[in-house]
């Protein structure tokens, strides 16, 4: 192989780790701020984790459901665990404390504001789900499963922060790609 | 003739009190509802802060009390049962309520709205179409331009947590470059350039608010001017005349100095020109031992001169 040859080869191989690359970037670019929902848990995180009597059992932290979650999984990833707090999480657990109440509901509607912006996404071909995210997300399902309905709700509640905590995480990281 | 007549009369007095009967939920509802319901309720929302107006329900000689209350859309879809109270106006005199920390999210909100007055209360009434804040009008902020000395200085007001600004300022000169600066709060005085002297800078200002992807117009650009084209030519001449003062007085000052380092260390002794030996020391003391001899003879003379006089 000649000079010429060798490098048109390295120039083909540099175009196409660059095409791959930026696949890789055409992620869903959403403004994450959850600054305020964070603020919002923390003013009720002790009186919802008082209420979690299961302190050995954890529904989002094990090692093969978020943690694990590759940067191309982010998205569907994210998408889905809004929804398992939006479809079960929210509606499962019954609040008598309006003060409470009130911060979970602001929770539950900025999570539905997010879903929707994830949705258009979605629909621009742009929060692909593979099968790990997939399968990431029946580990957490069934986690919930696990337990009794209200007592698995009250401890989704109280794991809020690991949720929002990888969000902020995942969102530098897409900010600063 | 008689039979009939007891007949209709007992179902008169039956369709009587089933009429009675029927009639006492409508009056009961929600208690002893007798007072009317809040009319004409609307949210007037500025910059982010969210107001409910209704009409007031008057009764005369009486304090009529509100309750407020809201579902956010979560709400309204998932457990449409569930109403929560407002943090601010669970019960209330006014007829409004700043309902801001409770529209915590970009989502439309229903609210509603019944009066109370003692044991009684009125049905609820409901926004007719739901409040969603990114419907909120956004101005233009305030902004205080000054200078300090030669910097450009510039307060905004404070508009809460959601808002940043967007500050551009330029200098008012033909092709001049504008510069953009993004404030994160208000209420605290931000530099933006240093200014050279004799020029004017403009600056304009505008809110962004990420919560509802949005940003107000550009306030009215505000200019300042820096004076100062005499000052430049007062301070050269200043400093030319302390350079010359530095050229003469300083090798002046270094040639005294070391003058008098001279005389203090090294003095140098000088014999006035009467004192100063030409010839050999023998041949002097030879000369002194005639100078005295010669003194003696002249002496001797002068004795006799003097006898001889007497």
């Amino acid at each position: 192989m000649n000079v010429q040859q060798a490098s048109l080869w390295l120039l083909g191989a540099m175009l196409v780790l660059y095409s791959v690359h930026t696949h890789g970037l055409r992620r869903c670019q959403v403004s994450m701020d959850t600054r305020h929902i964070e603020e919002s848990f923390q003013e009720i995180k002790r009186a919802i984790q008082a209420k979690d009597i299961f302190q050995n059992v954890t529904i989002l932290s094990t090692s093969e459901a978020l943690q694990s979650i590759k940067p191309s999984d982010v998205c569907c990833m994210t998408k889905n665990v809004l929804a398992f707090y939006v479809d079960r999480v929210f509606k499962d657990h019954q609040e008598p404390n309006p003060r409470v109440l009130r911060k979970i509901s602001s929770i539950a509607n900025s999570f539905l504001y997010m879903q929707r912006a994830l949705q258009r996404c979605q629909e621009q071909k742009r929060c692909h789900c593979r099968q790990e995210a997939t399968n990431a997300t029946k580990i957490i399902h069934d986690n919930y499963d696990q337990l009794e309905v209200r007592s698995a709700a009250v401890k989704s509640l109280g794991e809020l922060d690991v949720f929002l905590a990888w969000i902020d995480k995942n969102n530098q990281e897409t900010s600063t790609a | 003739m008689q039979t009939l007549t007891i007949v209709l009369g007992e179902v008169w007095t039956n369709l009587t009190m089933w009429c009675f009967y029927a009639f006492i939920p409508c009056l009961l509802i929600d208690g002893v509802a007798i007072l009317p319901a809040p009319q004409n309720l609307s949210v007037h929302s500025v910059n982010m802060k969210h107001l409910l107006t209704w009409s007031p329900v008057t009764v005369p000689g009486e304090t009529v009390y509100y309750s407020v209350e809201y579902q956010g859309e979560y709400e309204s879809l998932y457990t449409s049962h569930i109403w929560i109270p407002s943090g601010c106006c669970a019960l209330t005199a006014g007829p409004e309520c700043d309902v801001t920390d409770d529209i915590t999210a970009t989502v439309p909100y229903s609210l509603r709205v019944r009066a109370t007055l003692g044991p009684q209360t009125s049905a609820w009434s409901t926004l007719k179409h739901p409040f969603n804040r990114n419907s909120t009008i956004l101005t233009p902020p305030r902004m205080e331009v000054t200078r300090d000395g030669f910097h450009l200085v510039i307060e905004l007001e404070d508009l809460g947590p959601h808002f940043e600004f967007l500050v551009a300022y330029w200098r008012r000169e033909p092709g001049a470059k504008e510069h953009v600066k993004v404030v994160r709060s208000g209420g605290i005085p931000e530099h933006l350039e240093t200014m050279e002297p004799g020029a004017t800078y403009c600056v304009k200002v505008q809110t962004l608010v990420k919560a509802i992807g949005r940003h107000s117009d550009f306030s009215q650009a505000e200019c300042v001017e820096v004076q100062g084209e005499a000052l430049p030519l007062v301070l050269a001449l200043c400093a030319l005349a302390g350079f010359v003062l530095i050229l003469v007085v300083v090798p002046l000052s270094i040639w005294k100095m070391g003058r008098l380092l001279q005389y203090s260390c090294c003095p140098v002794v000088v014999l006035p020109d009467t004192l100063k030996i030409t010839n050999s020391p023998q041949k002097l003391i030879s000369c002194r031992r005639e100078e005295v001899d010669a003194c003696a003879t002249a002496v001797l003379s002068s004795e006799e001169l003097f006898r001889a006089w007497i």
